[in-house]
Parts: structure tokens; sequence; C-alpha cells
């Protein structure tokens, strides 16, 4: 444990030498703090603090938006359902971002692990459909593939835990016994097997799966997103499974499970870790570049990238262009600062963590 | 050379295999759509929505499982009819053939500047490491990185049409387009304005489609060669650490050819990788730089089918994207293997 630890301190010494990793923790730190003080910066009027209280008065005088007064300091957006302070979506956004970003990249990183390592470690036919379908998402632009299945998936679904629970259990106990099986592991999984099984039968667990607007584009955001964790991680541990401290493992008699755990994944998680950093900045842009566009949250709902789509209407006309512009300079503020300081962080990290760059 | 040419065939297999993959794909995601918007895409007169419904899932036979719906289409493409998009009202093969050189049009100017500039900023970068150059091009680099496109295209608009009027949004002005279409013997030799105002004898048309294209080359520049920076500054930073690098410093050769044919040349190997990709997601039609100005190129069309639940013009433009994907990444591979010839393709 020592020499981990060890090195952790090297990595937060390097981390604090670089004034640009400084800069962007910092920025981060500010929108921490934002989010944190969100109840105190901007008290919300109804049980959901996401949906921004509209000015009824404001917009009865006119549907446009205005710019920034002592009442709304921001300024207002304008549209047919009513007028929406800016700054209440400024930093009740904070939040919105901070959930966008860390949810995609967790579930995407959760997903490329286990399906990167599994078709490294086992190659064969799982690797090979992996990459085929890897190929596919990668050869298709991103922003169309998000847009399209944002639209396309339903609202609401219907699912059945208790048969997803033992589908779930059933697929891991043939995996086990492929492989070479882990007793433990397989215990728990009978246990699973045995408990979703009584489940069924007695009492099913149905669930009503509602998803917003945001939901939908983060779900979508999230399948186009995993193939490319898939592939690096599959390119480190192929890089690391051939070393002769996994061959040891192996011969000593170690589960798959525990020499994946043990010895390969903390050998080639920091590349991933990086990768995931300076991601949840670009999945923030990704978000607001589709709400642009108009695939994204409700109208009333305090997201930046949503308060920036109202702008889209604008750009044929050259005076409302100008009359608007802290409509989209204002958020696009927000986003730029949120992003530039999760890409220095990032980069810091990689210079840190690059065993190659690292000690010159 | 019969093994480039085996090689080259092979890749082309592989085209066809991504051309099924991504067209089974949307195809399967479009399919959760619930049927009434799938039909709505065929009606033109809403009004009389509940008694057109039936009769149009019926026509298009909307109501069929998956594999009918696809194997209709798909052997409507291998006859070479893409079909007709209902929301363009237009085939399909003709709208792209129409909005695709605008998109080229813009990568012609961008695309060069985004190279070139970007392993200039890269090198001096890596030379100069730790100095305010690097400091400045790293910061320069990080920025580039974390602007929204939207953002850049309308802060443009902002100044140069609201408060300079000078550029405008589009891919022609409002007179200009009209006096086009006034124009009886006009041809559009190559879709691209620029061009074909010169061929038509018309040279300042081509003009003013250049300066339709100033804004957003800049919007893509300013955003895409912050990430050439990034990796060519990285690259060079590696190649320079290597022992041929102090091999050639101790034979004495000249800094310049040390830097510039040495290093240099090996650091542009994963920079080659990454400018092909970037070109052909340019290619690719630039979704939000075309939707702030307006441009009407490859990437609104694919926004605009989408958003309108579009299926068959989708599944249009989903296939020559996968064409530029995979020929891209071809052409780099071969570009691989004349920049570094120890790299053999196998």
């Amino acid at each position: 444990m020592r020499p981990r630890i060890a090195e952790w301190r090297f990595m937060l010494k390097r981390i604090r030498q670089s004034s640009l990793a400084v800069a962007g923790l910092l920025i981060l730190l500010a929108f921490v703090a934002i989010a944190v003080l969100a109840p105190v910066l901007a008290p919300p009027y109804s049980s959901d603090p996401f949906i921004v209280p509209a000015d009824r008065l404001l917009a009865a005088v006119t549907p446009s938006p205005t710019p920034p007064t002592t009442a709304h300091i921001f300024g207002t957006i304008g549209s047919d359902q009513g007028q929406f302070d800016l700054y209440y979506i400024c930093i009740w956004g904070t939040i919105t971002a901070f959930r966008v970003g860390v949810l995609v990249v967790a579930a995407s990183l959760l997903i490329g692990l286990i399906i990167g390592t599994a078709a490294a470690f086992y190659g064969g036919i799982l690797d090979e459909v992996l990459m085929r379908f890897t190929d596919v998402i990668i050869a298709f632009p991103t922003l169309v593939l998000a847009m399209v299945l944002a639209i396309a998936f339903p609202g609401s679904i219907p699912i059945n835990f208790s048969m997803v629970m033992l589908a779930v259990s059933l697929i891991v106990m043939f995996a086990l016994l492929a492989i070479r099986p882990d007793r433990r592991l397989m215990l728990v999984d009978l246990l699973i097997i045995v408990f979703s099984l009584y489940s069924v039968f007695s009492f099913p667990l149905n669930v009503q799966l509602g998803l917003s607007q945001l939901d939908k584009v983060l779900f979508a955001i999230t399948i186009v997103g995993w193939p490319g964790y898939a592939r690096v991680i599959r390119g480190e541990i192929m890089r690391v499974k051939n070393e002769d401290y996994v061959e040891a493992s192996k011969a000593s008699g170690s589960s798959d499970f525990r020499t994946i755990i043990k010895h390969i994944l903390p050998n080639s998680i920091y590349p991933i870790l990086i990768v995931a950093t300076l991601d949840i900045g670009s999945i923030v842009l990704t978000t607001a570049a589709l709400a642009f566009i108009g695939v994204g949250a409700p109208v009333n709902y305090a997201d930046w990238g949503q308060a920036i789509s109202r702008a889209q209407s604008w750009i044929s006309s050259a005076d409302l262009i100008i009359k608007n512009m802290h409509v989209f300079v204002i958020p696009g503020l927000f986003i730029v600062f949120f992003v530039v300081g999760w890409n220095l962080l990032g980069d810091a990290l990689r210079d840190v963590l690059d065993p190659m760059m690292r000690r010159r | 050379m019969t093994n480039l040419f085996a090689y080259i065939i092979r890749r082309l297999i592989m085209l066809v295999f991504v051309i099924l993959g991504v067209t089974i794909l949307i195809f399967a995601i479009t399919m959760l759509l619930p049927l009434n918007i799938r039909a709505l895409l065929y009606i033109n007169n809403p009004q009389h929505f509940h008694e057109l419904i039936e009769p149009t899932i019926k026509a298009y036979g909307l109501n069929d499982p998956f594999y009918m719906q696809y194997g209709r289409w798909l052997s409507q493409v291998l006859q070479g009819n893409l079909g007709t998009s209902a929301y363009f009202s237009q085939p399909i093969a003709e709208a792209i053939a129409q909005r695709w050189p605008l998109t080229v049009e813009i990568v012609i100017f961008a695309a060069p500047i985004i190279i070139f500039v970007g392993i200039f900023i890269g090198v001096q970068s890596a030379i100069h490491r730790n100095t305010p150059i690097d400091h400045a091009s790293r910061v320069f680099a990080v920025l580039g990185w974390s602007l929204p496109s939207f953002l850049v295209g309308m802060t443009l608009l902002a100044i140069f049409y609201g408060w300079l009027h000078v550029l405008g949004p589009g891919s022609l002005s409002d007179s200009t387009r009209l006096y086009v279409s006034s124009l009886p013997h006009y041809v559009h030799y190559t879709g691209m304005d620029i061009f074909d105002g010169l061929l038509n004898g018309v040279p300042w048309i081509s003009w003013d489609a250049l300066l339709h294209c100033i804004l957003p080359t800049v919007t893509i520049v300013t955003i895409d060669v912050a990430l050439l920076i990034r990796v060519m500054r990285s690259s060079m930073l590696e190649s320079l650490g290597k022992p041929y690098i102090i091999t050639a410093r101790a034979k004495g050769l000249d800094e310049k050819v040390v830097i510039y044919k040495h290093a240099r040349r090996n650091a542009l190997i994963p920079v080659a990788t990454l400018s092909g990709m970037l070109v052909a997601g340019l290619l690719g039609g630039l979704i939000i730089t075309e939707t702030v100005f307006g441009f009407g190129g490859l990437g609104q069309f694919a926004a605009d089918a989408a958003r309108n639940f579009d299926t068959p013009a989708v599944l249009g433009y989903a296939i020559l994207s996968a064409v530029v994907f995979v020929i891209a990444n071809l052409i780099v591979d071969l570009l691989y293997a004349y920049i570094d010839p120890r790299i053999r393709l196998d």
C-alpha cells in the first residue's frame, strides 16, 4: 500500500506545481460553491427547484427577452410560455451541468469498463462483436445518432424488475460457468437467482420508468459514448494482460475476477480516468449542442443549453441578435468556464499521470 | 502491389458491413417511435389526421415487422434509389447532392488551415516547452477545445452581422440568391457558388459566396485547431525525447535539421490519423455550425431530417457518412504507410 500512497502524494505535489491545474481546480471549486449555495443564491419558488419561476407581470408587458435590470440582474428569456429569469437558470443550471456530466461519464465508464475488460481479457468472438459494434457507432456522427436516439426513445418504459434481475443473474451465472468460476461470486449469484425467481412468482416488481426530456438526452449520450471508453479500456488491458505479474497471478490460482480487479485494472485505469475527466466537460458541451438544435430539456427547465437554444430564432435578424445578446452570452460564459475547468484539470492530470512524461 | 490492392478491397468489403450496421441501428432506433408519429411524416394535411392515419400506415407498411420494413428499404436502395424525403419533398439523393457541396465549400477552407496552423503551433509549443510561447498556446488550446461552436458562431454573427453589418448568415446574401435564380443560363457545375460563379462568368457571385464562408470557417478553425495543437505538441515532445534525437544532436547535426527532419517527421504520424478523422468528421456535416449560420449544408440536412422523424432521409445521410468515414480511414492508413515505411499494410 505504501508505494501507492507515495504515488498519490507525488501526484498531488505535481498538480499543485502546475498553475494551469490550480486554475482549473479553482474554477471547479467556484462552480461547486454555486451549486451548494444555489438555494441561497436563487431561492426556489416551487417544490422542484429546477423549474424556473415565470414572471407573469413581465410576460404581460412583452413576450420577448428583456435586458438585465435590477429585478432580473441577468435579464430574462422570453418565450411563448412566459418570461424566465436568466440568473435563476444560470445558478440552478450549474447543478444540472454537474449532474449531466458526472452521470453520463459514470454510466459510460461503467459499461465501457465491463465490456472492454471482458473483450480484452477473453478475446475471441466477444472481442470481435464488440469491436465491430464500436466501429458502427463510431462511423456515424455522434451528434446525429444521439439526436435520433433522444427523439425516438419512449418517455416511459414499463419494466418488470424481477424479470430483469432474473435474466441478468442467469447470464452472469452462465458466464461464470463458462469461464473459470469464482466460488464466492457464484454463491452470491445463486442467491440472487433464487430471490428473483421467488419475486417473479410471488411479488413481481413492476416499475414504470418515467424519463424526462433531459433523461432521454442523457441516456442517448451514454449509448453513443460508451463504445469509446470500451475501446480505450480494451487497448489498455491488451497492453498489460501479457505482463509477468498477470501470468504470476493466474499461475498462483487466482480467479479471473481477482486477477482483473487486483492486478490488471490498477495498472490500466489511469489513462481512462484522464479521458473521463476531460469528457465531463465535453459531455456538457454535447448536451448544450443538442439543446441548441432543439433536443433537450423543456423551456422552463434550468439548463444552460436550453437558455441558449432560445437564441436560434434570431440569427436572421441583425437587430434581434444584438438586442438579445445576453440570452446566449451569459449562459454561454457559464458553459465555457465550466468546460475550461474540467479541461485544465484533465490536461494537468494527463501530464502528471503519464509515465512517459512525468519525471521529465 | 498486389498486397496493397487486396488490402484496399478488404477495406471496401468492410464498408458494406459498416453501412449495413449503421442503417440497421438507425432503423431499429426509429422503430421505437410511436406508430402515429412515424405516420405523421407522410401526412401533408394535419387537419384530416384521423381519417388519413389508417390509409397512410397501410400504404407505407408502417405496421409491418422490422425485418420486412428494413428489407423493403434495402431492396429499394440496392436498385439505386434512396427514396423520397417527405419532409424536404424531393428525392433524397438529389437533396444530398444539392447540400453536400455547401459543406464541402467550408471544409475546403477550414481543413488546410486547421491542419497547417495546428501543426505549426504544436511544434513551436513543443520546442519552446515551458516558455511563454508554450503557455500561450496551451491556454489557447484548452480554451478553443472548451468553446461551444454555437456560442462562437452566435458571437461572430452578433459582431459582424448585428453590429458591423459586413458579413451575414446563409451561404449567399438574399439579393445574390435572387439574382442567381433570375439568371436563365446559370449552371450549377459544382454546386459550390464560389466556383459556379467563376465558371458562369459572374465573379461577384463567387465573391459573395466567399464572404459567407468566412464566419463558419473561423468558427470551425477556432475549435478544431485546438485539438490538433494539443496532439501535435505531445507527440512532438515524445519524439524529442527519443534516443535518435540525442544521436542526431551528438553527431553535430544542425538543430533545424534535428527538429524538422528527425523529430517532426516522426511526430507527424499520430497527427496524420487525427487529421484524417477530423476531415472525415467535417465532411460528414457541420451540424451545429451550419445550423447557427443557416448555411443549408449536409449537417443542417441531417439535423432537420432527424428532428422531423424523416427516417429515409436520415438513412441516406447515414450511408453517405459511413462511406466518408471508411474511405477517410483507408486514406489515413495508406498515408501512414507512406510517412512511416516501417508500417506494413496487412
